[in-house]
């Protein structure tokens, strides 16, 4: 006896499934209902297909940009450093005398 | 999944910052893994840095300044708010340098460092990052809904330079998301926690983030989806 399975669902419908569908199987279902409507529904398929493809090019942009922060940075950051350095000098008591 | 820092103090103990959680057993994620190759050098600096030593300390300047700094910008979206965090994150780094055990990669736990401090600079600026997402996503920024009203059969490629810009111009909450997650390889449960948010807010939000993405990018001109990716929905 073949079961007969409801597979028409709505645009709206099937992208409503979608942050979860991201989330656990990279945009590929396994539900049948969602599997038919991105086999079926180019739409769908497209916007799927852009959004994984997003996902994946975000990996180019792990590696820094190149470009680096202004020599200015690391001026403040040495100048704030040695005053830290001094306060802490000035707070440490002075060895006892032999 | 959240890497094996959870000892080491610094990124833990930034004030009004949720503790960070144990480490899976699983090992760190995809972004956290290829962002942490050994560095030739960086131990000894590390040591000498830890002794005091102002040389050393600028050598782990110069070898992690890019990343940070890079970090910053594309969080923060702005250039001399991304220099600003940058210098605090290694005045923290100056102060807190100490408690580093080695438990997991320098690079990782000075990243954790980076994220958490900005994190806690958007908060003290009353950003709310997730929760009230409504707020900070007005229906302008929005994404809109798909339903066929476009051509599907878009090809090409999308540059990094481009991509770079559609980022910079997201809104704060989706920006955040989608910076931690799809190019750090933050996992949804260490972006709640970060966020304190729920997991399905934040995968909602990423959601959303890559969206508004793809409207961005398309109504730049840029096209979409190279071919590799059509097998992907077969």
């Amino acid at each position: 006896m073949t079961q007969n399975i409801d597979t028409t669902i709505s645009c709206a419908e099937f992208q409503d499934h979608l942050p979860e569908l991201f989330a656990n199987a990279n945009g590929v279902p396994d539900d049948p209902t969602l599997k038919h409507h991105l086999n079926t529904c180019e739409n769908c398929a497209a916007l799927v297909r852009d959004l994984q493809y997003i996902a994946d090019q975000a990996r180019m942009l792990l590696e820094p940009a190149e470009e680096d922060p202004s020599d200015s940075v690391w001026s403040n950051i040495q100048s704030k450093m040695e005053l830290e350095r001094a306060e802490v000098e000035a707070a440490t008591p002075p060895l006892p005398s032999q | 999944m959240i890497e094996t820092m959870s000892s080491e103090s610094t990124p833990s103990t930034l004030q009004g910052l949720p503790p960070t959680q144990p480490p899976a057993t699983d090992g760190p994620a995809k972004g956290l893994f290829k962002r942490n190759p050994p560095i030739a050098g960086e131990a000894e600096a590390i040591e000498a840095a830890k002794a005091g030593d102002p040389e050393a300390f600028s050598k782990l300047y110069a070898l992690h300044k890019r990343r940070v700094y890079t970090l910053c910008l594309r969080m923060l979206g702005n250039v001399s708010e991304a220099e600003d965090m940058t210098q605090d994150a290694f005045l923290h780094l100056f102060r807190k340098i100490g408690s580093f055990r080695g438990e997991s990669a320098f690079s990782t736990w000075l990243h954790r460092l980076t994220v958490n401090l900005v994190l806690m600079q958007l908060r003290k600026k009353g950003l709310q990052l997730v929760s009230l997402e409504e707020t900070i996503n007005p229906d302008d920024d929005s994404p809109k809904r798909d339903f066929g009203s476009r051509d599907p059969n878009l090809t090409g490629s999308v540059d990094r330079v481009t991509l770079e810009r559609a980022v910079a111009s997201l809104p704060p909450g989706y920006r955040m998301v989608f910076v931690l997650h799809d190019v750090e390889g933050y996992e949804h449960n260490e972006i709640a926690t970060m966020l304190e948010c729920s997991t399905g807010n934040s995968k909602s939000q990423l959601h959303k983030a890559r969206l508004k993405l793809r409207e961005l990018l398309r109504e730049t001109g840029q096209p979409l989806q190279p071919a590799v990716l059509k097998e992907a929905v077969r």
